[in-house]
């Protein structure tokens, strides 16, 4: 078996006083190793659900969430957050480095918190990465004193600097400028092309689902099915959705 | 592990650096533990200070006492009272006891009291130096063999030439003429003011006008014992020369005493020959109360001078030289005709003065400025001190101490004071100088307690009489019951005088055998005390000693209770603590205050990071992590700002130390233990200020920081806005 996740039947509700919503209404999904996969959907379709219980920051209601071979469903909080730590890497949609901390720090944390490196070890990592995202140069900065773009490629090289096993984003260039995102995704590809991590991301934007593997679209709460790249930006098309303001869209998310 | 302790310290510092509101709470901090450090530090050196001058002055480093008390041992008085002691009777037993616990060097039996004692009237005592002289002159001086001697005998009067005692008795009779005129200018002078007018008695008047004539004088001179009756029944009743001292004393073991308590040193005078009865006066209290106003007014301005004060500028000063020139009453008083005339002369040598007047002559000789104060001063010791009494008790007089016994009858006993003391460095201190100390065996007679020589004699007549002892609950039955029959003594009154037994040499005789005798150390212990010092090897250890001299207490069953110094000082030992509480309370309001600003800092701070702790979460960072990283940032802030308070607490202590504190009157010698209190640092205000800081910074924390522990990871998903 390939499958890096597995997901089967999973419902995710969410309680809202006395109401019950159901974010999730059995979800079946499964991703491979080495894939580079867009979760698409409208907002309120559940792609960040989904999401959350990939990167193990939540867990289903009901059904089966398996990472890296591991059933989410019986772990600990300390269980779950040792498997974020060494299996998952985390890119956000704004980008949440710590302000108070360096470029380098900021991309040292995770190796801190995994605490197998020593000093050297660590350094020569991070500045590894640091080079790969072209910030090599920028490692004494604060994250106040870079650009948009910058900022994500130093989120990019603190969620690989575990080497983890998928990387999950959350919009990652939702805030910022087309050229930038584009570049921003080139990135990501490469990386997954020269590693073979996993890469899953969400997104509004075709131009982002072009450069995906595949394209899991998702609505109300329920997976429509994976398409290919082509057919998503043709499905998004007869949605109607403008694809010139591809970031309109995603901040009215 | 180290790495991530760095990595929290440098996210704590940069937190911390990114809110200028800590600046405020770490100002908070800072002044807070500086005046905790600063101040706990001179409490401390005070406390020590007061210490060193309780324990060595009277206390010791524990006192015992009778369990049985219901007051509170006092040594320094309560509210004015004293602690109305049980005795303790078996001291022997208490002292073996004692000395076999551990850490105890020496205990040093005590009894505190107090009582009035007067020195004779000034009119009172010439007259009685004129009676004797009569005496003298008319051959009754010379005592017949066997005799009983007369009341105020004086044998120094023995073999005087009779023209030198015609000398002296007019000497006297001017010295008594001196004083009328003194009471004659007292009398006008309340008779000029409307209301004192009123307490003028008619009968006083009369009495000091007859009494002024020269007729009285020439009837003197034929019938002398007639009219000296009269001065004694009319004029010395007028002279309100009420020269009562109230006098502190501890009656004790005088060597025990010297040898332990070894800041104490003789003044003037000797100390008291081992064993024997005596009395030393405390060197202050003989200064202050038994000396010449005038002479002690002069010395005070003289140390004031020589602490850089002057009369000009100085208004306590400028109010001495005006009383000296005043109350110049006291000293003409004491002048007889011969001294007079004498003083007079010499005065008007060193003034260049052509007064005739003693009192206008002492009046100008005290009119000090800063320009002549010392040679007047000189002048006035030089010319007037050898012709009065300086002090009115001197080292070798007999002091007649009078107290109530234990039943409530007056008794009185005298004893000769050798010497007066002090304690080193507490010289001017009112506090240590109040107490004054008696031998034990005078203290106990006094209070009616059996002494071992009376104990003795009691047994010896016992035996003589075959007087057998009846236990106060079968008094009546064994007395008036039935079996009563027996004789157990047969008293015939009248047979014996008492009093007429010893009077005279009788009475003298057995006063200089008491004064001689010396008593055995076995004499001195056995016997009752009221209280004793027990002075330790390692005052470090007082608390535990204190335990173990209760527990030895409880099982031997002493019926002691043990007190530490600072107990036993009374209210005086409790300023300490009253300052001590202050402090604390001073220091708490500033540490609440931090407290709270520091809390909803650190839940503001909390609740806009919530994101950053979120993605911490999410990247991997357990709980525990995220409450040590909140908590972290409130101790680095309350170390760093709490280190400086301390640093700078301690740097100011250390610049007061290079100076020491000078005491700013007499009163605070005693707290100072002498002219100047050199702070000095203590740990425990750093560690109490440590712990301090360490509850106020996780007190104030421990909420916002698991708060900031139960941020889901969920939140870094969510957008800023």
């Amino acid at each position: 078996m390939n499958a890096i996740v597995t997901i089967q039947d999973v419902v995710k509700e969410y309680s809202l006083g006395a109401t019950v919503v159901q974010a999730l209404r059995g979800v079946n999904l499964t991703v491979d190793k080495g894939e580079f996969i867009s979760i698409a959907g409208p907002s309120g379709s559940g792609k960040t659900t989904l999401l959350n219980l990939i990167g193990c920051v939540d867990t289903a209601t009901r059904g089966l969430v398996e990472v890296a071979g591991k059933n989410t469903a019986h772990m600990s909080e300390r269980e779950l957050t040792n498997l974020r730590l060494n299996t998952i890497g985390f890119i956000f949609q704004s980008f949440n480095l710590v302000s108070v901390l360096t470029v380098f720090q900021n991309v040292e944390f995770p190796l801190l918190l995994q605490n197998k490196l020593n000093a050297k070890d660590r350094k020569a990592r991070v500045e590894g990465l640091l080079d790969q995202v072209g910030l090599l140069s920028h490692q004494k900065h604060r994250p106040n004193e870079l650009s948009g773009g910058q900022r994500q490629r130093v989120a990019i090289a603190r969620a690989l600097v575990t080497d983890p096993l998928i990387v999950l984003a959350d919009e990652p260039t939702a805030n910022l400028d087309s050229e930038t995102g584009q570049a921003i995704l080139d990135l990501m590809k490469s990386l997954n092309q020269k590693k073979g991590t996993t890469f899953i991301f969400s997104t509004h934007d075709h131009r982002v689902m072009r450069y995906a593997n595949a394209v899991v679209r998702i609505a109300d709460g329920k997976v429509q099915g994976r398409e290919t790249p082509q057919d998503a930006v043709a499905h998004e098309m007869e949605l109607g959705l403008d694809p010139q303001k591809p970031a309109v869209a995603a901040r009215a998310s | 592990m180290i790495d991530r302790v760095v990595l929290l310290v440098r996210l704590a510092i940069r937190n911390l650096l990114a809110s200028p509101i800590n600046l405020l709470i770490g100002g908070l901090i800072l002044l807070g533990t500086m005046i905790f450090v600063l101040l706990g530090g001179m409490l401390d050196s005070l406390n020590q200070a007061m210490q060193r001058s309780v324990v060595g002055s009277l206390a010791g480093h524990l006192q015992i006492y009778s369990a049985a008390s219901k007051d509170e041992l006092a040594l320094f008085g309560q509210m004015g009272n004293f602690p109305d002691l049980p005795a303790i009777n078996d001291f022997p037993k208490i002292q073996d006891a004692l000395s076999k616990v551990d850490n105890v060097k020496v205990v040093v039996p005590m009894g505190i009291s107090a009582a009035l004692i007067t020195s004779g009237n000034i009119v009172d005592t010439t007259l009685e130096k004129l009676r004797n002289l009569y005496k003298a002159r008319d051959g009754q001086a010379v005592l017949p063999p066997n005799a009983v001697a007369p009341r105020g005998f004086d044998p120094k009067l023995e073999g005087v030439p009779k023209e030198e005692l015609e000398r002296r008795i007019a000497s006297e009779i001017s010295h008594v003429r001196q004083i009328i005129k003194v009471l004659r200018g007292d009398v006008e002078k309340a008779m000029a003011d409307m209301i004192s007018a009123k307490s003028v008695e008619p009968r006083n008047v009369e009495a000091l006008a007859r009494v002024e004539t020269e007729a009285f004088w020439a009837d003197f001179e034929r019938e002398p014992y007639a009219n000296l009756e009269f001065l004694e029944n009319r004029i010395a009743p007028i002279v309100t020369d009420t020269s009562l001292v109230f006098l502190r004393y501890v009656g004790t073991d005088l060597d025990k005493f010297q040898k332990s308590f070894d800041r104490m040193r003789v003044v003037k005078g000797t100390p008291v020959p081992q064993g024997q009865r005596g009395f030393l006066i405390a060197d202050l209290m003989h200064e202050d109360q038994m000396k010449l106003k005038t002479a002690r007014r002069l010395d005070k301005l003289k140390d004031a001078r020589a602490n850089g004060r002057l009369i000009a500028t100085d208004d306590e000063l400028k109010r001495f030289v005006k009383e000296n020139r005043h109350q110049t009453r006291e000293l003409v008083l004491q002048l007889d005709g011969i001294k007079t005339a004498a003083l007079v002369t010499s005065l008007q040598g060193a003034l260049g003065s052509k007064e005739t007047g003693i009192d206008v002559l002492l009046s100008q000789l005290l009119d000090t400025t800063d320009e002549n104060f010392d040679t007047r001063y000189q002048q006035f010791y030089e010319l007037v001190v050898p012709q009065v009494q300086l002090y009115r008790v001197k080292v070798g007089d007999m002091l007649t101490i009078k107290a109530f016994t234990k039943s409530g009858y007056i008794q009185n006993v005298n004893v000769k004071v050798y010497g007066t003391f002090a304690f080193t460095g507490l010289e001017k201190s009112p506090l240590a100088g109040a107490t004054s100390l008696m031998d034990l065996m005078s203290f106990r007679e006094l209070f009616g307690y059996l002494t071992s020589d009376k104990a003795e004699e009691l047994k010896e007549i016992q035996r003589d009489t075959g007087a057998k002892t009846v236990s106060r609950e079968n008094a009546e039955a064994e007395l008036f019951g039935e079996g009563a029959d027996e004789v157990i003594a047969e008293a015939t009154p009248g047979i014996i005088d008492p009093d007429a037994a010893l009077a005279g040499t009788g009475r003298k005789l057995r006063e200089e055998d008491l004064i001689r005798r010396v008593y055995t150390q076995q004499q001195l212990d056995d016997g009752v005390v009221l209280h004793a010092a027990v002075m330790l090897e390692d005052p470090g250890k007082l608390d535990e000693t204190i335990a173990k001299i209760q527990q030895a207490a409880k099982d031997q069953n002493l019926g002691i209770q043990v007190v530490s110094w600072q107990k036993a000082s009374g209210l005086l030992g409790q300023i300490i603590n009253v300052f001590r509480a202050l402090l604390f309370v001073a220091v708490g309001i500033i540490f609440i205050a931090a407290m709270l600003i520091m809390y909803l800092s650190v839940l503001m701070a909390t609740l806009q990071r919530t994101q950053m702790f979120g993605t911490m979460r999410a990247i991997g960072a357990q709980r525990g992590m995220i409450l040590s990283m909140v908590l972290i940032e409130s101790l680095v802030l309350g170390v760093i700002f709490g280190g400086l308070g301390m640093v700078a607490g301690s740097g100011v202590l250390a610049l007061i130390a290079s100076k020491g504190i000078a005491a700013p009157n007499d009163v605070m010698y005693f707290f100072f233990s002498g002219p100047r209190l050199i702070p000095q640092l203590s740990t425990w205000p750093l560690v109490v200020a440590m712990v301090i800081i360490l509850v106020v910074t996780i007190g104030s924390t421990l909420l916002p920081a698991l708060m900031a522990m139960r941020v889901s990871p969920l939140r870094a998903m969510q957008a800023d806005e």
